[in-house]
């Protein structure tokens, strides 16, 4: 033993095991050269979005898709992710590593609302012309297209919200099941977003009545003041992971996911800021879409409530409030490790969440 | 994987540093005054290099190290964002955030009416439509479709109706029924007599 080191040469390692450690690392730091140029250099657009689909039916920027699948269960799946903000290809980004593909494995005929992409014209979409226009067709046409009579309702998100007040609102509409994925309804407890939105300190009338509608940078802006490090962190854990070809590959299309904002229209932001977030007048009790009252309670149908414990968008006691708030004996809550988006995208929602959603609908189809 | 100590040694000290500068960076924004930064790097600093010169004299590195290092890095970045999170979620802040967007929107919206203004005014001596009219006819558009759609909901509704009024007429109720519907009078009937 030398002086002043603590430990045997054969605890450290002996020569040639070194040797082998380092040459190990630097054929990784040669692969990740390698792939940081390729990155570089390539500039075709990931293929996000594998899962082959067909369109069932258009209502202005909104679309719904089924995924070509052969069903082994009865109930179809409509699934409704949040408007605006970024695009649904998320749930479905990569070939063994998409959610809707998970889905339609497990034997579920799988139907997706994209709300689109919004423009100017779009800038008058309320949240009443969301929940009362539009999810009761998309609804319609699920049962129509499938030729069942009733359908399971999957919120994600902003998503989750609309979708409650959807079935709050249309309790003749055969909904079977109604699962919550990390969508906020005690907005009271809605983290950094409730507290910037304070009505002493944001006027949400005059950013409507400037801009019309949200543009996309702000999106952004907004999601990316929610984790300012977040930036680097993932330059970091891709510098680390850039030997990997497959890590690089989803970090890719991740990428493109995360970069690609969705402006959203102006008066269903005011409607939502207003109702939502400074009102809270879902859990309250005292929001009404064109003139009817929502009323939680009225839910009755089984409730599956998926919460991330890592969520900065929907906190899980935002998301949590759902549960006494709606009637009904059957229901469920599950926290799970992760955050916002890693809850349902990603390595960890395939182990996590993705099993524990088609389990819990496939006892109930 | 076998434990370095003299990395280990150093990411405990480092880790020491960064909660206790969190608490300091917390204690000044809490406080709402201006302290000092190098209250927060200093012992950080001094105490890294005292750990790095430790570390170098204890024999040859493992790319383990290198693991360590990206793990301290982690923590770092995780710290920060508490710290930044804890900062941001304060009514200064969101007041500070409000003003600079009413700022912002001071600023945007002569502009943006200046623009808007000045694009029509010259779309419309070229003959061109200006935006505000195509989203004009995209809203009317629209508002037709919709109407399309509720006449096409009532039509499938008295379509089924319909339907239903025919499948009655085709298949009326049996007539045995009626017979014996019949039959039991005739026998009242001549009971009574």
């Amino acid at each position: 033993m030398t002086p002043g080191s603590t430990r045997t040469d054969q605890e450290r390692g002996t020569a040639p095991e070194l040797l082998a450690q380092w040459q190990e690392e630097m054929a990784r730091n040669l692969l990740r050269m390698q792939n940081l140029a390729a990155m570089i250099m390539n500039r075709d657009e990931p293929a996000v979005g594998p899962t082959p689909r067909e369109e069932i039916y258009r209502k202005n920027k909104s679309r719904l898709y089924r995924y070509r699948s052969s069903p082994k269960r009865r109930t179809p799946v409509l699934f409704v992710p949040n408007l605006g903000i970024s695009r649904p290809y998320i749930f479905d980004l990569l070939a063994g590593g998409s959610f809707v593909e998970h889905m339609i494995n497990q034997g579920f005929d799988f139907y997706l609302l994209d709300w689109g992409v919004f423009g100017p014209e779009d800038n008058d979409l309320t949240v009443d012309d969301c929940v009362t226009r539009i999810l009761p067709r998309m609804a319609k046409k699920v049962l129509e297209s499938s030729g069942t009579r009733e359908f399971s309702l999957v919120g994600y998100c902003m998503g989750a919200p609309l979708s409650a007040c959807f079935l709050a609102l249309h309790p003749e509409m055969p909904v079977k099941n109604l699962i919550n994925m990390a969508g906020p309804i005690d907005f009271s407890k809605a983290g950094l977003f409730r507290c910037w939105l304070n009505p002493k300190y944001f006027d949400v009338d005059r950013y409507v009545n400037t801009l019309g509608r949200i543009p996309s940078d702000m999106v952004r802006l907004g999601f990316k003041l929610l984790k300012p490090t977040m930036d680097l962190s993932t330059g970091l854990n891709l510098w680390w992971n850039l030997w990997n070809a497959d890590y690089v590959r989803s970090f890719r299309a991740l990428y493109k996911w995360a970069n690609e904002y969705v402006p959203i229209p102006g008066e269903f932001f005011r409607q939502w800021v207003k109702d939502f977030y400074q009102g809270n007048r879902l859990i309250r009790g005292d929001l009404s879409l064109r003139g009817a009252p929502i009323r939680l309670e009225t839910i009755r149908c089984p409730l599956f409530i998926v919460a991330a414990k890592e969520d900065n968008i929907a906190p899980p006691a935002c998301v949590r409030a759902m549960i006494d708030a709606v009637g009904g004996r059957d229901k469920e809550y599950v926290e799970l490790p992760g955050g916002h988006i890693s809850l349902i995208a990603g390595r960890a929602a395939s182990v996590h969440c993705w099993p524990k959603v088609s389990g819990w609908l496939a006892r109930r189809s | 994987m076998a434990e370095y100590p003299g990395t280990q040694a150093l990411f405990d000290l480092w880790k020491k540093q960064i909660e206790e500068g969190t608490q300091v960076w917390a204690r000044m924004m809490g406080q709402g005054q201006m302290a000092d930064p190098t209250q927060f790097w200093r012992p950080f600093m001094d105490q890294g290099m005292a750990a790095w010169s430790k570390l170098f004299t204890q024999g040859p590195m493992t790319p383990e190290f290198l693991s360590q290092w990206k793990q301290f890095l982690d923590q770092w970045i995780a710290a920060w964002s508490k710290v930044l999170e804890q900062a941001m979620g304060t009514e200064a802040f969101a007041q500070a955030l409000g003003k600079h967007l009413e700022q912002w929107l001071s600023l945007q919206e002569p502009m943006k009416k200046a623009t808007e203004e000045s694009a029509e005014a010259v779309l419309s001596a070229l003959g061109i439509p200006a935006r505000s009219q195509v989203v004009g006819i995209a809203r009317q558009l629209e508002n037709l479709e919709d109407r399309l759609e509720g006449l096409d909901d009532r039509m499938s509704a008295l379509v089924a109706k319909m339907d239903e009024a025919l499948k009655t007429l085709a298949h009326p109720k049996p007539s045995s029924s009626r017979r014996a519907a019949g039959k039991r009078k005739k026998r009242d009937d001549r009971t009574d007599h």
